[in-house]
């Protein structure tokens, strides 16, 4: 069952069944189609390359996302996105989640593009721990690797992004985004 | 047990799925005679399959697919892939379609749970909550079904060695319904058949095993009519058929109805 690690068969056993969801979570992250695909592609070009050093029978599309996201930190664009949110050291904190009532919750009652443009309005590093977890449906521990951050650290973010979602949605609030182009 | 207040901080990790197994089976038990847990577990399901919907929006260039592809297996890249298009097809049917699909049915399901918990026995409404599980967690998968085949000529002998008992199937011409594949599911570390229909734009769930007494469950259970998700269940041959869906409980008894009688 087991190929042998390094190999270009086995590498694209592993990586191909992600690349639709890589790409949309480049999209994500990007906010552009070209800087999404090159993304992609300096991703796969990173993964093969060090494939070797990947441990088998770990969590390989949590390196994969790893991957990206760590070549998207260091693009232009990720770069600009991480200076434009300040995140707040409190919020990087372990916060208990806070009990909410059935009616505030109501975010399912919003249109697919009221929420589209919701998470479009969100900055980059306030959207990826939920897209994480409600479209890529990553267990904590496989988004702690991704984003690399302890488990507690990534309950806090969903619980706040989901937050901030419900409140973009509400009108309470308009989140200046970090990662509009232009 | 356990008082409210406790699971308050969690239904966020029950809703992700997150809880130790035996707490979220114990949190189920709690949804079944909790409202305000039930109606925030079912809001949370229900934004976070919005989220999905939302966030499952870029499709990935074909010739992306294509490149990456080559890519992967060492060889030059080009610019035009034919059957890189297709793939990409299939996998926003498999992947986009189900989940979106999977998701709202297990909303339904929370809620049909809760309903059905509190008015009847806690043994088939387990059952009840492992089928509803069984359903959602395969629909959500990547890959819903095995075998995927409209011919029920090629579904039934699928499973042969797979599964320990053979079943007959109805044949759909002139009925609303198609066969969409199959899977093998597992209850209770028993192996049965896993069968997926389609009417008209909804799923429907037939899950086939050898009888045990743990399958015992009401002969049928209907939630609200809002949510018109319905399951029926029935012995045959020393087999027991579950089916479910969110198909009106009309298209459900229609469907059963050629199950009984398929031969
Ligand atoms: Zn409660």
């Amino acid at each position: 069952m087991k190929a042998q690690t390094g190999s270009y068969g086995e590498f694209e056993r592993l990586a191909m069944p992600l690349f639709d969801s890589l790409y949309n979570f480049a999209r994500w992250l990007a906010q552009d189609a070209t800087e999404a695909e090159d993304l992609v592609q300096e991703t796969f070009k990173k993964a093969l390359h060090g494939f070797s050093s990947f441990v088998p029978d770990t969590d390989f599309r949590a390196w994969m996302f790893r991957i990206l996201r760590n070549t998207f930190l260091t693009s232009r664009t990720g770069l600009r996105a991480k200076l434009t949110v300040e995140l707040d050291p409190a919020d990087e904190e372990t916060t208990p989640v806070t009990w909410e009532t059935p009616e505030s919750l109501a975010l399912a009652s919003a249109t697919r593009e009221a929420l589209q443009a919701a998470l479009d309005g969100l900055p980059v590093m306030y959207r990826e721990a939920v897209l994480l977890c409600d479209v890529e449906e990553m267990k904590y521990q496989e988004i702690a690797q991704v984003l690399s951050v302890p488990v507690g650290t990534v309950m806090s973010r969903i619980a706040r992004e989901r937050k901030l979602l419900r409140q973009m949605l509400a009108g309470e609030r308009s989140v200046r985004s970090g990662s509009a182009r232009k | 047990m356990t008082n409210c207040s406790t699971w308050q901080g969690r239904v966020a990790s029950y809703v992700d799925a997150e809880l130790p197994l035996p707490e979220m089976e114990a949190f189920r038990e709690h949804l079944a005679t909790c409202p305000d847990c039930a109606s925030t577990a079912l809001a949370l399901m229900e934004s976070k399959m919005a989220v999905r919907r939302a966030g499952n929006r870029y499709a990935a260039p074909p010739e992306l697919r294509a490149n990456m592809l080559h890519f992967a297996k060492g060889e030059p890249a080009v610019a035009h892939n034919a059957a890189g298009r297709d793939r990409e097809g299939y996998r926003n049917f498999t992947a986009r379609h189900w989940t979106g699909w999977a998701l709202a049915t297990a909303a339904l399901l929370l809620l049909a749970a809760g309903l059905f918990v509190a008015a009847n026995r806690r043994q088939s409404a387990k059952a009840v909550a492992e089928f509803a599980d069984l359903h959602v967690t395969a629909l959500a998968s990547a890959n819903p079904v095995e075998v995927v085949s409209t011919d029920r000529h090629t579904v039934k002998p699928w499973f042969q060695g797979r599964i320990p008992f053979t079943f007959d199937l109805p044949d759909l011409q002139a009925t609303p319904f198609t066969l969409v594949g199959g899977r093998v599911a597992y209850f209770h570390q028993e192996p049965g058949a896993h069968l997926v229909f389609g009417y008209q734009r909804h799923f429907i769930s037939v899950f086939i095993f050898r009888d045990t007494p743990q399958l015992a469950m009401p002969a049928s259970f209907f939630a609200d009519n809002t949510s018109s998700f319905t399951l029926r269940t029935w012995t045959q041959q020393g087999l027991r058929y579950v089916i479910l869906g969110d198909a009106n409980a009309a298209a459900i008894a229609s469907l059963t109805e050629l199950l009984q009688h398929a031969r």
